[in-house]
């Protein structure tokens, strides 16, 4: 586990820069470049790529009672072929007949392939693994299809999702990624999901809470902020949402693994 | 012969595998029950919200406003502005009011949001019966005034109760309340 050393050297050395740059003032967005460039100049390279690391000495591990590696699942592409299949997700895949997406996909991959069992798939273990598949379609746009028409039904249903205000604070992901984009709660900027593409920039460290996240924790801490209990992982509302949001954002160049605030 | 009844078992293994199409519902529930106890107690007004993705067919407003209006609850007292300075707490509280994370307010505190309009000298509107009254209502039910608003409906889904409302009335109208620094100058 040479990597994973490597991460812990790597990520105490990161926040420890943030700490030290944290009473930095100024526009949030000034804030994200200013301590992406010191990250960089202290420690040559983004937290993002350490758990991308990380995930890659995972992903072609032999493990789990079947003793195979992940090169033996098929990401969407084809058996073993990791390049590009993130920048399709979520999409549909016949071997479970429902459309998964990046965090669900590891899941079942390490499920049925490896066969460990549901209990003992670990929510950091998917996170690497999703950073480093996800940081392998870099160099893609992104490209999901509805064509399937479960795709269409999952698309269709994030769309509603999208839509619903609920809660005790009558919120939608609408009111503020894209009624209010661009304004601010608090000091907090509302980002334009699907004008700016957002989608294709998970996953992301988030050096506000030191964290790496995939978009399904994004969307967690979403509902979590507006009162709305979250949906659990891999469970069908996140890959709805994402499903939207990710067909929205068809053609941008994907960036993962981003850093943000 | 051995091709066909091959065919035929990776058709009908298909066929098992195949599940009926996601439905809303299905969706929602697949989240946990936390998440779809949330999402299944949309009330009407949320739902219609949700489905014209917050601009209501003209035809439908109307019945709308009404249904918002017969929401509204008044305090016992009948005394539409209270206590300012509990007003104040309210108002930055993020538990009940949360106001600041849309509204700018007392200029001294700068964390505040810009979704709302600004509210620092809300008070130079007077204190009118009207005044209070929209004040009031639009604080304890904003989609009464504005359908669909991104504004929630703080008195409607119990965030704030009736006599909560009227203090943040007072806060906001009371010429000696600091969100009135034009109002209060020596």
């Amino acid at each position: 586990m040479k990597h994973s050393l490597y991460l812990m050297l790597g990520l105490s050395l990161i926040i420890g820069t943030i700490a030290a740059y944290a009473q930095f003032g100024g526009s949030p967005e000034e804030e994200v470049a200013k301590q992406k460039q010191q990250i960089l100049e202290t420690s040559g390279i983004l937290p993002g790529e350490l758990f991308a690391f990380e995930g890659e000495e995972l992903f072609y591990l032999a493990r789990g009672p079947n003793n195979v590696s992940m090169e033996a699942c098929d990401f969407g592409l084809g058996v073993g072929v990791v390049d590009g299949a993130y920048a399709q997700m979520p999409r549909y895949f016949e071997d479970t007949g429902k459309v998964e997406d990046i965090d669900s996909r590891v899941r079942t991959c390490m499920m049925a392939t490896q066969g460990i069992v549901k209990d003992d798939v670990k929510r950091s273990e998917v996170v690497s693994l999703s950073t480093f598949i996800a940081m392998r379609s870099q160099g893609f746009n992104q490209e999901v299809s509805l064509e399937h028409p479960t795709a269409q039904a999952m698309y269709d249903i994030g769309e509603a999702l999208w839509y619903s205000r609920a809660g005790g604070l009558d919120m939608s992901c609408a009111i503020c990624h894209e009624v209010n984009a661009n304004k601010r709660i608090r000091l907090q900027g509302l980002g334009d999901v699907k004008g700016q593409a957002m989608a294709s920039h998970w996953p992301a460290f988030r050096f506000s809470n030191d964290s790496m996240w995939t978009m399904e924790d994004r969307l967690r801490g979403c509902y979590n902020n507006v009162s709305v209990k979250p949906p659990s992982h891999y469970s069908d509302p996140l890959i709805a949402l994402q499903m939207y949001m990710s067909y929205q954002a068809n053609g941008a160049p994907m960036e993962a693994p981003g850093f943000v605030r | 012969m051995k091709r066909m009844i091959l065919l035929m078992l990776s058709l009908l293994f298909t066929l098992a595998l195949a599940q009926d199409p996601p439905t809303l519902e299905s969706v929602i529930a697949s989240g946990g029950a936390d998440f779809a106890g949330v999402m299944n107690a949309q009330d009407e007004s949320q739902q219609l919200c949700s489905v014209h993705k917050n601009t209501l067919p003209t035809e439908m407003v109307a019945d709308f406003l009404t249904l918002q209006k017969s929401l509204i609850q008044y305090p016992e007292s009948g005394e539409l502005m209270g206590d300012w300075e509990s007003g104040m707490k309210i108002f930055s509280d993020s538990k009940t009011g949360n106001c600041y994370a849309c509204h700018q307010a007392v200029p001294s505190e700068v964390a505040a949001g810009n979704v709302g309009p600004m509210l620092t000298n809300y008070g130079q509107r007077g204190t009118s019966e009207a005044i209070v009254k929209y004040t009031y209502e639009k604080i304890y039910n904003a989609w009464a005034y504005q359908p669909c608003s991104s504004m929630y409906r703080a008195g409607v889904n119990g965030r704030i109760d009736a006599s909560q409302a009227a203090d943040i009335v007072a806060f906001l109208l009371t010429p000696e309340s600091p969100i009135n620094p034009a109002l209060n100058q020596p």
